[in-house]
């Protein structure tokens, strides 16, 4: 039974895991895109 | 004709139904395995099979979409194809890390030991290895790493069916590629209602990533253009 419950675990927690570290990408991709519109805001 | 923004609201709430749908299906997922029948010589452990090989299928899925980007990126061009590679790779190292961990799991209860050098085994682990070299080369490969990586993609695709077919031509501890079809009528429902689960988690999963590095795209070009307009602007 530990086998099967740390094999689904695992695969629960890589896709949990792998989601997060998107999550974490967006995230930096709206701080990027905030500094640019600052940058606009700046320059017009 | 839709508009882009109704068009956009309507692949999110398409992308929402699909992801709460899945989440949903993973969590029935286990019920209806656990509700399978054992079984006779593996007992409880063979249901690691239920995980187990849709995580390797969509390995090999994702190695297959991968090399299609890389083909129409290498000879049209195509940064879609790409970026839809990349997300494919990446996606093919989380399942493969899923295969490989879930796999000696089974094989610890089932034959004794983690770890055989057993074909399939080493096939499938060769496999996962140059997806993460596809990653690395992109990663570290220069000005054209881009092209190496998807010139390595083609040699992992060609992997794939050595992978798929290496159980019926060098018989091992592995089980072949009839098991599928000879599995019992009350294992049948779970396996394929857990590998329609994990496809949709797999489409789910990619169109999320392609959509990050659509706006990662989009950002680079924007960010260009307003360093190129500061230069010009007094």
């Amino acid at each position: 039974m530990i086998y099967v419950a740390l094999a689904y675990g695992f695969i629960w927690g890589a896709v949990f895991t792998y989601v997060l570290l998107v999550g974490r990408r967006v995230a930096r991709i709206n701080a990027e895109i905030e500094d640019l519109r600052r940058r606009v805001k700046l320059g017009s | 004709m839709l508009s882009p923004m109704s068009s956009r609201r309507n692949s999110s709430t398409a992308f929402i139904v699909g992801l709460l749908l899945t989440m949903l299906g993973f969590f029935v997922v286990p019920l209806l395995v656990a509700m399978a029948p054992l079984e006779r010589t593996m007992g409880l452990v063979q249901k690691i099979f239920y995980f187990h090989v849709p995580c390797a299928w969509l390995l090999m899925l994702s190695t297959f979409v991968c090399a299609a980007g890389s083909l129409a990126y290498l000879f049209r061009g195509s940064e879609r194809g790409d970026r839809l590679a990349l997300c494919s790779a990446e996606l093919g190292v989380l399942f493969g890390l899923c295969v490989m961990v879930t796999g000696p799991l089974w094989a610890r209860a089932a034959w004794g030991a983690f770890w055989t050098w057993d074909v399939r085994l080493t096939s499938s682990l060769l496999l996962w290895l140059m997806l993460i070299a596809y990653g690395l080369a992109r990663r570290y490969g220069g000005a054209n790493g881009r092209r190496l990586a998807a010139a390595m993609a083609l040699f992992a695709a060609a992997d794939v069916p050595l992978v798929y077919l290496s159980v019926n031509i060098w018989r091992g501890l592995h089980p072949t590629t009839k098991v599928v079809s000879s599995l019992a009528p009350g294992m049948r429902t779970p396996f394929f209602f857990s590998l329609a689960i994990f496809s949709a988690l797999w489409g789910v999963l990619l169109a999320l990533r392609m959509r990050v590095e659509g706006a990662q795209a989009q950002l680079v070009e924007l960010a260009l253009t307003v360093e190129d307009a500061e230069e010009k602007s007094p």
